[in-house]
């Protein structure tokens, strides 16, 4: 049974006095809500991982909620925040050469990743674009993007950086 | 492999359940005493190092005097709330009050600017005064970005380059806001120029060093 928000409300101001049964109950009901928030952003072979942080992240930080505003809203906030996390992990993992017998048995994550990030960049005007792909993901140097693009040096720069901004807006609004 | 994954959660909120101890929510009035303290000691410190204005000791402070500090407090307490309530995460609240304060401070250094442009010059911006103004309001601000940064840490600001400008315009203004006290200068120019590049630079490396203190 689903609860609502004020039932997780009280449940969390429970388990702030330090009453164990509501904060199980509660995090029961968090690990369902989390499931459902990540299954539409990560692949699947991520989200019981980020669905772990995400509950050790609420156990850590559970002084931070506020008894008199709702709780989703504030487990949504810790989510996202574990969402982006995983994101620049990813993207890390992602351009990191491996060894070809680590690299091949599971690149459902970076591919997955690169799909949700190739979605965001649609959105993005295409010189902003092309200039974050080829520097940040193809791992270009500067000047050979300025090459590809016959954009100028500073261009490029300036490009990456309101393309990187507006990214992470996107994914703040998200 | 899905199950195997569902039950490491269980095993995970059983751990957490069993680590459960009462912590009461955290309380932002404290923060807020804590940023009004860290001012407090600034304003004293800056008194007995240098001094008061002799029109305020002699109770009769200048008109200028009385708007700068007042929109540096504002400003101050405005983005110190704003600072101060990033620690509790929340979707969708909208904090965005400190803007307007920050605006209303700006009308300092614009309206320099707007003097400068009518009369084709600006006067000496008085270097020697201007830079321990900046030295002193930097100090000032690191011991209030210091009491924001503590709180921050024991929160969870999901935005961490939001907080870190939030700090450093709220440090920076209340440092300033401790300079005033003391700074003799009432010309436009001096505090368009010297109070906006003193708050503004706190704000650059509030942005720079806040993120990596607070980030969890």
């Amino acid at each position: 049974m689903e609860a609502d928000d004020t039932s997780l409300s009280r449940l969390m101001a429970l388990a702030q006095k330090g009453d164990r049964r509501a904060y199980a109950a509660l995090l029961e009901q968090c690990a369902r809500w989390l499931r459902r928030f990540y299954a539409r952003r990560v692949p699947p072979s991520a989200l019981e991982d980020l669905v772990q942080e995400s509950l050790m992240s609420v156990h850590r930080k559970r002084d931070s909620f506020d008894p008199a505003r709702p709780f989703l809203p504030w487990l949504a906030a810790i989510a996202r925040y574990r969402w982006v996390d995983h994101l620049r992990r990813v993207y890390r993992l992602d351009e990191t050469e491996l060894p070809v017998e680590i690299a091949c048995p599971d690149e459902g994550d970076a591919i997955a990743a690169k799909v949700s990030i190739d979605r965001l960049m649609a959105m993005l005007p295409p010189k902003q674009a092309d200039a974050i792909r080829l520097v940040k993901i193809e791992g270009l140097s500067v000047d050979e993007a300025c090459a590809r693009t016959g954009q100028s040096e500073s261009l490029v720069k300036v490009n990456i950086h309101r393309g990187l901004k507006k990214l992470s807006a996107m994914i703040g609004k998200a | 492999m899905n199950e195997t994954r569902h039950m490491s959660a269980e095993r995970i909120i059983d751990g957490l359940v069993a680590d459960l101890v009462a912590r009461p929510p955290l309380r932002p009035g404290r923060a807020m005493m804590g940023v009004a303290a860290a001012t407090l000691a600034a304003c004293l410190v800056l008194a007995l190092g240098l001094g008061v204005r002799a029109d305020l000791l002699g109770g009769r402070p200048s008109a200028t005097f009385l708007l700068r500090e007042g929109l540096l407090a504002l400003m101050g307490i405005a983005t110190g709330l704003a600072a101060i309530a990033a620690a509790r995460p929340a979707v969708g609240a909208d904090r965005d009050g400190w803007k307007w304060a920050t605006g209303a401070a700006a009308l300092f250094p614009l309206a320099a600017l707007a003097r400068a442009l009518m009369n084709g010059t600006m006067p000496a911006l008085q270097p020697e005064s201007g830079l321990l103004c900046l030295g002193s309001s930097l100090g000032s601000a690191l011991a209030v970005g210091t009491a924001i940064v503590l709180w921050l840490r024991r929160g969870a600001p999901t935005s961490l380059a939001r907080a870190g400008w939030l700090t450093g315009l709220a440090a920076g203004s209340l440092g300033c806001f401790a300079y005033g006290m003391r700074c003799p200068i009432d010309s436009i120019y001096y505090i368009g120029f010297w109070y906006s590049l003193s708050t503004l630079t706190a704000a650059v490396i509030g942005r720079i060093a806040v993120p990596r203190l607070v980030r969890w």
